[in-house]
């Protein structure tokens, strides 16, 4: 069956604030990345992490001009606070830089797991939905195997932050919470903005 | 002027309400080639009326007149008018709407890249081709046109004309091929829309052959549109490497800032 406007605007909104929130992700990691350069042990950590958030931003800018999304107008802002934050707990230390890490990775996550929920959401009222119309069908399929994939790929990384001690950093309780509640109120703006 | 939206009916809260006061702002656009586009905001009725009434503008303009026929001519009672809380300002809209989902069946470009035996066209030509059938599609009414201006002006309408503005914007550079999804897709949409909405207003004067006095208006407007962007992308490069300069110069005083 076509799409309600509710359905549409909720995979409007997804759409935005998920390239905003990779391209916030790809900032924060080059931000960190600038400071770590000459780490030896973290150097090829971050750039992994990196590299995989990059490969996020591109499938998400795909997305979005396939279907005509709007991208989020707040990108010169996200552009300069996320290149600061990695930068800023970057030069707080390494640990705070892992902390940073797993507060982001860790409202991804719940972030991207909301979006399941509604989507498959869809899927149980109309099963039908998922097999998808005509030749190109499938594309809500394909949506859920995707935001599944990177939700993982996020987890994966806030376990790698874990790892190599995030919650033994300076002041870890403020910077974790504080870092969450930006990226809740970063994600209520790019939804709608 | 400023009188008319304490004259007019309460709004109620209906659908059409909520569509009036317009604050979509391209909110809920998902298009998709599995579900479709999202098509007129306007319901089956509504569209079949509107349609009927678009027959008569050339006639009786955008006015309340052309609604009424339209109307009657389905067999609808006059009280139907109360479909539509913005009076006049729906015909309008439901015109844009219309000519706006119209143009991608107006233009085919690998056709048009055959026939005149080009290899590719470059992004402006395609702009501008999908800009003149645009403004093309609007002779049968242009002599009604400044009416629909004026209407589209009012203080209450103008939110609607915006986003009906940025609609078309996007549409055309959707059609020309465009992929950004950065912020020069609202620079782009942003100094199409001031290009299109001024050339529009031309066209309503230009009582020259065919037209083809807007068709020069229209090429030095994107003319000042590309020569604005090339001055924008030399600013940056200035800045970029007088940037680099410092920074180079404090690294040899050994002050290591990156």
């Amino acid at each position: 069956r076509p799409l309600t406007r509710n359905e549409r605007l909720f995979l409007n909104r997804a759409l935005r604030v998920n390239q905003a929130g990779e391209l916030g992700a790809n900032l924060i990691y080059s931000g960190q990345y600038a400071v770590f350069k000459s780490n030896a042990r973290l150097r090829p950590l971050i750039r992994h992490m990196w590299d995989q958030e990059i490969h996020h931003l591109d499938t998400f800018d795909a997305l979005l001009s396939r279907h005509r999304v709007r991208p989020t107008a707040m990108r010169p802002i996200w552009n300069v606070a996320g290149y600061a934050l990695g930068l800023g707990t970057a030069l707080l230390g390494e640990k705070a830089a892992m902390a940073c890490t797993e507060a982001v990775e860790t409202e991804i996550g719940t972030h991207y797991n909301n979006q399941l929920r509604v989507l498959l959401g869809m899927l149980k009222e109309e099963p039908g939905m998922f097999q998808g119309l005509g030749e190109e069908g499938g594309e809500l399929r394909r949506l859920v195997e995707t935001i599944r994939e990177f939700r993982d790929d996020e987890l994966e990384h806030l376990d790698t932050a874990v790892e190599h001690d995030a919650r033994k950093a300076e002041g870890y309780e403020i910077l974790h919470h504080l870092i969450r509640g930006g990226c809740k109120a970063a994600i209520f703006v790019s939804e709608r903005v | 002027m400023l009188l008319r939206p304490l004259l007019q009916q309460p709004r109620t809260l209906t659908l059409a309400a909520s569509r009036s006061t317009a604050t979509q702002l391209l909110q809920r656009s998902y298009h998709s080639a599995e579900y479709g586009t999202p098509g007129h905001s306007y319901s089956p009725t509504e569209t079949a009326i509107l349609s009927a009434a678009l027959h008569h503008v050339p006639t009786t303009g955008f006015t309340k007149t052309s609604l009424t026929t339209g109307l009657r001519e389905l067999g609808y009672p006059d009280i139907t008018l109360n479909l539509f809380p913005r009076g006049e300002f729906d015909l309008v809209k439901f015109y844009l709407e219309k000519q706006r989902l119209n143009l991608g069946a107006l233009v085919d470009f690998p056709k048009i890249q055959a026939e005149a035996g080009l290899g590719r066209l470059s992004m402006t030509q395609k702009i501008r081709t999908l800009c003149i059938e645009r403004l093309k599609a609007n002779e049968p009414v242009i002599h009604k046109l400044p009416e629909a201006l004026g209407l589209m002006s009012l203080l209450e309408n103008i939110p609607a004309s915006v986003t009906e503005l940025a609609e078309l914007s996007d549409e055309i550079w959707a059609l020309a091929g465009d992929t950004s999804v950065d912020t020069s897709w609202y620079t782009k949409r942003a100094s199409l829309g001031a290009v299109y909405a001024s050339t529009e207003l031309f066209m309503t004067q230009d009582r020259s052959a065919d037209f083809a006095e807007t068709w020069k208006f229209l090429d030095r407007r994107l003319e000042d549109v590309q020569s604005l962007g090339k001055a924008t992308a030399n600013i940056g490069h200035y800045v970029g490497f007088t940037g680099n300069a410092v920074l180079n110069i404090l690294r040899s005083k050994n002050v290591r800032l990156f």
